[in-house]
């Protein structure tokens, strides 16, 4: 049939076949992670009645009759976090019967998905309405017209349970941007067994003077290492800086990188590494390596090392053999009585300004009670393995269970414990690139190079100064 | 059929405009048009949403300045140094050696040898980093000579080696094929009156062979140059983000990228990408002059 059409017919039919194919090509070599949601059945918005304003409260009964239907877009690049989220929604929706929240999560790769929010977020159009940032990536999405919703009012109303320090990495220009997991407090896990090995008694441990001589006990004794360090990532540099009171960022937004505070802290973890020699590189150069695990998992090769509190997942799922021999513990202090811990990692989930204007109060209802609220900060521990930071919590029973894996203690106590000696940390535009100054240079060049930290400091200090 | 009756579209004239039209259409958007755009933000400032400013050559004064830039160059010009040298010379010998018939089933050995250059990028770059690491298939293989275990991935000396072995692995095979079609084009009679005259297997490969593969080897040194100094992917998955250890394996485009997404600084990114162009522009046409691309042949 189509060989005897005349030549018009077929070129009007080739034509429109060219475009079909055209728009095919382009439509599917667009951004992958809306065009996977839309594979996804969507629901059409039944929003038939908007929530009726107090004047009409009267009609109150007429309204709950009708229920209103919201989608909600999230990307993420955890699947324990979209999980979690999804749980949250179920329970909202239980909870309240008059909105039923449709959640459709997405987990693209770490890289990748902060990549696609921020082109979606220049460009205008294909952000999702709830996103996960991880706090490293924050600092980009504080430049120029922040395209987030200012989420200041949650924190109003559960503000005075929180741990407020937690919110400060999330804020810009005095609002409140991002709401996040956990609390991330920094410890050290003691293998216990190798220190009563050694004749090391974990609790005599207070300052890092005792942590020194410790270590050289261990080594003299065991022959282990009192612990390893990173040099391709952060854990072992930043945690000290800031318990010192140094750190990327000052409260009141200032670089302090190359702070007095920040050089002390690195020139002990020098001392630490090529004088008293009781630090050595983690096989793969950080602590998410496979050769670390096996290493830290024999039980006599390295004593301690000290990481946020969510290394306690790594800990039970990668090192096995250690279950019954850890213990948790703050971190040793510069001083007696001084800080003995800070913060340390994090992902603020964010509403994009690209969210349906309509669907923003529940959003924002949604987030509060996904992770401000008594109960949700109860499930960030038992669901997620995280430390929460609403104080109220720590009194729960769930937080006081004893954990079989660190010695049957209740580890989640001795956290509660640290909390009024915790320093926060602080956020700033260009928290991004000083973290990859610390990975890339500072933590290599302190300890493969032996450079010394005044100097790493001021040059990083510098070359992000000088910063278009 | 009377000229006045053929319709606009289809006179022999126009035909090939409207085949043409749809790849024309693409390459005016996505090539030349992106290209244009890239060019104009480079003089400009971007510091997130809505912030533009025009700066003139203000980023390129920055970039001059750079020290961050000047390594990344550093280490880009050394790996592609790498390629160049090994990337022509293994696949060449190879190439010859498989030709010449010494080898029985040379077909089996050429489409193995060929195979690394179908895999996806990023699979090579997951599976070479447990290749590479201390305890990792290298370091054992080293460990059966007597070398001790080399730290490939922590070391900032060893990062661009660690990137030419990844690369030697995978391109080899290619070019291998790119000589081996140069090979079937040179006659067997060059040969024959050579042995005739006395020569010998390697004087034949370094007189015969190799000069009349000229065009190919320029060829393949061109586009390996252009490849080398566009280096993103294996230095990104090494190193997650391509944050690599001691900056040593930071190349050209993983800095533009950085720029771009981490710093938000569209502007500069598009700098270090025009500049970025201009270098290799600039080191192609030095290399084909060099090698006599533009002078007649004899």
């Amino acid at each position: 049939m189509f060989r005897t059409m005349t030549f018009p017919k077929k070129g009007v039919i080739l034509t429109l076949l060219l475009i079909v194919m055209l728009l095919a090509m382009i439509a599917c070599g667009g951004a992958a992670a809306p065009a996977q949601e839309a594979a996804a059945p969507s629901e059409p918005e039944a929003a038939v009645q908007e929530e009726a304003p107090a004047a009409e409260a009267e009609e109150v009964e007429e309204v709950a009759a009708e229920v209103q239907e919201i989608d909600l877009t999230f990307w993420t690049f955890v699947d324990a976090h979209a999980d979690f989220f999804l749980k949250q929604a179920e329970r909202f929706n239980a909870a309240h019967p008059e909105v039923v929240i449709k959640l459709e999560p997405t987990v693209i790769d770490y890289q990748d998905m902060h990549d696609k929010l921020l082109i979606a977020l220049q460009s205008g159009t294909g952000a999702p309405d709830l996103v996960d940032i991880e706090i490293a990536k924050f600092g980009t999405f504080m430049r120029g017209d922040i395209q987030l919703h200012d989420l200041t009012p949650l924190i109003e109303r559960s503000g005075k349970d929180l741990v407020i320090e937690r919110m400060a990495p999330y804020q810009g220009g005095g609002q409140q941007y991002g709401v996040d997991y956990h609390l991330g407090a920094l410890v050290m896990y003691y293998n216990k067994e190798l220190l009563d090995q050694a004749g090391v008694d974990v609790d005599s441990i207070v300052t890092w003077d005792d942590y020194i001589e410790a270590g050289k006990k261990v080594k003299e004794e065991t022959g282990a290492w009192m612990a390893t360090i990173e040099t391709t990532d952060k854990w072992s540099v930043s945690p000290l800086m800031q318990e010192n009171g140094g750190g990327v960022y000052d409260k009141d937004g200032n670089l302090i990188l190359d702070s007095p505070a920040n050089a002390e802290a690195l020139q002990l973890l020098s001392d630490m590494f090529h004088v008293h020699q009781i630090l050595t590189v983690a096989p793969g150069g950080y602590h998410h390596s496979p050769e670390y695990y096996a290493m830290m998992n024999d039980g006599d090769k390295v004593a301690s090392v000290w990481m946020p509190q969510w290394f306690m997942i790594r800990f039970k799922e990668f090192m096995p053999d250690l279950k019954g021999k850890m213990v948790v513990r703050p971190l040793p202090a510069f001083e007696e009585g001084g800080m003995i811990s800070t913060m340390g990692g994090g992902t603020g989930t964010a509403i994009t300004k690209q969210i349906d204007p309509e669907k923003l109060d529940a959003a924002m209802e949604f987030l509060e009670f996904a992770k401000l609220t008594r109960e949700a900060q109860v499930l960030i521990w038992t669901d997620l393995g995280f430390d929460p930071y609403r104080l109220d919590v720590y009194d729960d029973t769930e937080l006081n269970n004893p954990d079989e894996y660190f010695s049957n203690e209740p580890v989640m106590q001795t956290i509660k414990g640290m909390l009024d000696r915790l320093t926060p940390e602080y956020n700033g535009p260009r928290y991004p690139e000083a973290q990859q100054q610390i990975r890339e240079k500072i933590a290599y060049g302190l300890f493969e190079e032996n450079k010394p930290p005044a100097d790493l400091l001021s040059t990083a200090q510098g070359e992000i100064e000088a910063m278009q | 059929m009377t000229k006045t009756s053929v319709p606009f579209f289809h006179r022999p004239k126009v035909v090939p405009f409207v085949f043409l039209t749809p790849f024309l259409i693409i390459f005016l958007v996505f090539r030349v048009w992106a290209v244009i755009q890239a060019v104009v933000l480079s003089f400009q400032k971007v510091q997130g949403v809505g912030s533009t400013e025009w700066t003139g050559v203000g980023n390129y004064q920055f970039l001059f300045n750079d020290p961050t830039f000047y390594k990344a160059l550093f280490n880009t010009a050394y790996y592609t140094t790498g390629t160049l040298i090994l990337l022509i010379i293994i696949p060449l010998t190879l190439a010859a050696l498989l030709y010449s018939g010494l080898v029985k089933k040379a077909g089996v050995f050429r489409t193995v040898l060929f195979l690394p250059v179908l895999t996806s990028l990023v699979v090579v770059g997951v599976v070479f980093s447990l290749i590479l690491s201390p305890g990792g298939l290298l370091n054992s293989w080293l460990g059966l000579v007597g070398i001790p275990a080399q730290r490939w991935l922590e070391t900032a000396d060893l990062a661009i080696p660690a990137m030419l072995i990844i690369a030697t692995w995978r391109w080899t095979g290619l070019n291998m094929i790119y000589f081996t079609s140069g090979l079937a084009n040179i006659s067997r009679d060059l040969y024959d009156a050579a042995a005739i005259d006395g020569a010998s297997g390697l004087q034949r490969f370094f007189y015969i062979t190799v000069p009349l593969l000229r065009p190919i080897i320029i060829f393949v040194m061109t586009l390996t140059l252009i490849g080398g100094f566009q280096l993103f992917v294996e230095p990104f998955i090494l190193w997650s983000g391509g944050a690599s250890p001691g900056q040593g394996g930071l190349s050209i485009v993983v800095f533009l990228y950085r720029t771009a997404f981490t710093s938000f600084n569209l502007g500069y990114a598009s700098t270090i990408g025009v500049v970025l162009a201009l270098i290799i522009m600039v080191l192609s046409l030095v290399q084909l002059r060099l090698f006599g691309f533009f002078k007649k042949e004899a």
